[in-house]
């Protein structure tokens, strides 16, 4: 208004909160006002659903409610709502809900309706053709979404198809595996070390003490393409050996005349053509059998080669890369060397391409050293070495007796192992070396000399270090009668000892002269024993006979042997010297009156003593006709015999 | 006449610095077939070895301390066989990390008048038992499968009962002292037998 000093106005808000009480200390309680939610509940609970914008209801229940709004008048009722302010925010809450409810009912009624089918029934409405038309691109899109959809359910199947298969084959090959490995368990020894698989081939199982391992691995073999077609010779399993023990090996034994130069030893490296493996077998197991073969070859030299070193023998044995040399008879040398080769290829860049030369390659004895190798370890494994009581420590059975029977070192040395492997080779090796040079003696001298035949018998069943054969001198024809020189010679290791058939032993030595010279002299005996028998054949009586003769030139081979026979009737007599190199002289006697030459004496009175025996006279026995010795003393023999 | 000069040194060397590396466990009756096959599948290629031995243990007495043992076996099977003597030593106190029990072990192969040999020393008798059972031998390794049985009367073997409804099985190695290859090998075998017999070792000082 007019200037004056501002007065101060001051507004204050009347009291909102209600006061509930005061108390004695003049403090105010308030009631406390309502929150949004019970405000909202009060609020909702003023409004009124009877009350809408439908004239009839609310015409009618308008009077029943609240008077203070007035007397409606039903003509201005029909289409006006009525001005509740304090309702005005919920009013078109209100009246929506109030029309939803009405058109439920009504659907509600039309369905009952229709549902007794007496009153009304649902008809579909004919469509109109040009209203319904789609526009093509809907068309289009339409069918592409169902396109797609199906598509993708197929792409789907497929997916699953295709994994099922490569699982199937994954499955296959996995159980290609499995089988192959429980096969592979059937054969060899196999034992899970983590997650590698390894195996044994070594001998030690069996009884070897040699000290390696020989662990082989197993391995997955899985460089296969699923793509392509499998090859016919695929297998699952691969095993992996030792480096050491890769290729293949063997053991050669052999005898060669005495090599001048010993820097002519050296790498034997003679290669043999591969065993074909069966058709069947696989090939890991041809390569662990390949392996193992290594192995005891491998071990059976080793032995052989501390044996050569430590063992004290007359002619030292030789030990030089890969072969032993040893010499079992003087200018002779056997040699056993171990063969191994790695890579398999058969192009040999010392020795030629062509086929070695055979040079007695004794495949027996091979096979028995395998063989004594294999005893060797079923000595290591035998119930002997089983302590008995239990708690006493492994070793051999009489070993452990030792010491309570005090066996002093002499018995001790004799419960020892006898021979060492070499030895036993060596010892084979001489046996079969003079067995050899026996048969072949006698087949030359047999294909040499035709007037005695020499026959000789061979035993079937030998041992290791004895062989035997019977050898018969007989003469061709008269075989029944002349077969007086029988001889059974064993042939040991190095000795041939010759049983005569008049009880005789004679030990020959190794020297291949002595069993010739004594085999010569036996025919040239034979001969004369002929003639013996003969002339019990033929009647005539035998004067003398001696089968080593002290008269006469000395013969260089054994000693010549002389026969005298006289004729039945007493007038001839035959004398025959036989010896093994100056041949035989035959020289007969006639009686004297049959000679001209001699002259007439006075000391003879009778006429009968005529008719002793008288000169000698020799036969060209070579001239003589007859197919052998024999024969032609036959022949002579009847010729001297009249006729009666 | 003199004496003959004794050496009075102690002997060292041979046979007397023999170590025995020893695993046991057991099994009851019932599983012994399947524990005989998987050993005779394990083990080396033999028949199998049974055996059936009386043992008497051997007490002396000393003025001290411990009292000093020895134990004597034969066999009941082979007679004629030798009897075996055999002292085991106290279980070596090594890193915890072997896997065997290692005790010193001296065995001596002696008559059959060892008995009173040992009682005219003034060893006195201290038990004895039979067992009977079977023998297997992997390379150096020797396991013992056995049924021990109680002597009732003194020196009757032939009256025994068994003792338990079990078999005793020993993992053992007789090696030379100061090599230690042997109880890994002991180990993976071991190993081998785990889901039929767990062969650990038991100190028998814990057990007394």
């Amino acid at each position: 208004m007019s200037g004056g000093p501002a007065v101060r106005v001051s507004i204050e808000s009347s009291c909102e909160k209600q006061v509930q009480e005061v108390s004695l200390d003049g403090l105010e309680t308030y009631v406390p006002p309502l929150s949004m939610s019970q405000n909202l509940a009060k609020l909702a609970q003023r409004i009124d659903f009877g009350q809408g914008s439908d004239s009839e209801e609310e015409g009618v229940e308008g009077e029943s409610r609240d008077q203070e709004w007035g007397k409606p008048e039903p003509e201005e009722e029909e289409g006006t709502v009525k001005f509740q302010p304090s309702l005005w925010p919920w009013d078109s809450v209100r009246n929506n809900l109030r029309s939803a409810l009405t058109e439920m009912c009504v659907l509600y009624d039309v369905l009952s309706v229709v549902k007794e089918k007496k009153y009304m029934t649902l008809d579909p409405v004919s469509q109109d053709p040009t209203a319904g038309k789609t526009p093509q691109v809907f068309q289009l899109i339409s069918k592409r979404k169902s396109l797609a959809t199906a598509a993708q359910l197929l792409l789907k199947g497929a997916e699953k198809l295709s994994k099922s298969v490569t699982e199937n084959q994954e499955n296959r090959r996995q159980r290609d595996f499995n089988s192959e490995l429980l096969r592979l368990r059937s054969q060899w020894k196999l034992r899970k070390v983590g997650d590698k698989i390894l195996g044994d081939l070594s001998y030690r199982s069996a009884g070897s003490l040699f000290p390696h391992h020989g662990t082989f691995e197993v391995i997955k073999n899985t460089d296969i393409d699923l793509d392509k077609k499998i090859p016919e010779d695929y297998c699952p399993l691969n095993v992996q050996i030792p480096s050491d023990l890769e290729g293949s090996a063997y053991i050669k034994v052999s005898i060669q005349k005495q090599s001048p130069d010993i820097g002519d030893l050296g790498t034997v490296n003679l290669f043999r053509r591969q065993p074909k493996a069966k058709i069947g077998t696989q090939a890991w197991h041809v390569k662990l059998e390949a392996a193992q073969n290594v192995l005891l070859c491998k071990e059976i030299f080793a032995q052989l080669s501390r044996e050569a070193v430590q063992i004290k023998s007359q002619i030292p044995h030789i030990v030089v890369k890969n072969q032993i040399i040893s010499q079992p008879f003087p200018g002779l040398q056997l040699s056993v060397s171990l063969c191994h080769s790695t890579t398999g290829d058969k192009k040999n860049p010392k020795s030629s391409p062509e086929k070695p030369k055979p040079d007695d390659h004794l495949y027996v004895l091979e096979h028995n050293l395998h063989q004594l190798m294999r005893e060797f370890h079923k000595q290591t494994l035998s119930s002997v070495v089983m302590p008995h009581p239990a708690s006493a420590p492994f070793g051999h059975k009489r070993l452990r007796l030792a010491g309570p029977m005090a066996y002093d070192k002499a018995e001790i040395s004799t419960l020892q192992q006898g021979e060492g492997l070499l030895e036993k080779i060596i010892k084979q090796a001489k046996h079969i070396f003079l067995r050899s040079r026996t048969a072949r003696t006698i087949d030359s001298l047999a294909s040499r000399i035709e007037d005695p035949q020499i026959q000789a018998h061979w035993s079937n069943i030998n041992d290791v270090y004895e062989s035997s054969v019977k050898v018969l001198i007989t003469s061709q024809g008269y075989e029944q009668i002349c077969k007086s020189i029988q001889l059974q010679l064993n042939i040991g290791v190095e000795q041939i000892r010759v049983v005569h058939r008049d009880g005789r032993v004679i030990t020959l030595s190794h020297q291949e002269q002595e069993l010739q010279d004594f085999l010569l002299s036996q025919m040239s005996q034979h001969q004369v024993h002929a003639v013996q028998q003969l002339a019990k054949v033929m009647g005539w009586h035998v004067l003398s006979f001696s089968n080593h003769v002290g008269l006469g030139s000395v013969e260089s081979i054994g000693n010549a042997s002389a026969i005298t026979v006289a004729s039945a009737n007493g007038e001839y007599a035959i004398s025959v010297r036989n010896g093994p190199e100056s041949g035989c002289k035959v020289l007969v006697q006639f009686p004297r009156n049959l000679c001209k030459e001699l002259p007439k004496s006075d000391v003879i009175q009778d006429n009968k003593w005529n008719h002793l025996r008288g000169p000698y006279k020799e036969v060209h026995w070579n001239k003589m006709e007859g197919r052998n010795f024999v024969y032609k003393m036959e022949l002579l023999m009847a010729a001297l015999t009249p006729c009666p | 006449m003199e004496a003959p000069p004794v050496t009075v040194m102690p002997v060292t060397g041979g046979t007397i610095n023999m170590m025995e590396y020893l695993l046991q466990g057991s099994v009851l009756d019932q599983a012994l077939e399947s524990l005989l096959h998987r050993l005779k599948g394990l083990c080396d290629n033999m028949e199998s070895e049974s055996f059936a031995d009386h043992e008497t243990v051997y007490l002396l007495k000393g003025q001290q301390g411990n009292p000093f043992l020895l134990r004597a076996r034969h066999s009941l099977a082979h007679p004629a066989a030798p009897w075996h003597l055999r002292y085991l030593g106290q279980p070596e106190v090594g890193d915890k990390s072997r896997h065997a029990l290692v005790r010193n072990c001296v065995d001596v192969a002696a008559s059959h008048s060892l008995p009173d040999f040992l009682n005219e020393m003034g060893f006195r008798m201290d038990h004895e038992f039979v067992a009977r059972g079977q023998i297997f031998r992997k390379g150096a390794l020797k396991v013992v499968v056995s049924k021990l049985f109680r002597v009732l009367v003194p020196g009757n073997t032939e009256n025994t009962e068994p003792l338990s409804l079990s078999y005793l099985v020993e993992l053992s190695v007789l090696a030379p002292a100061g090599q230690d290859t042997m109880s890994e090998d002991m180990r993976s075998f071991a190993e081998q037998l785990k889901p039929l017999v767990h062969l650990e070792k038991i100190d028998p000082k814990r057990h007394m």
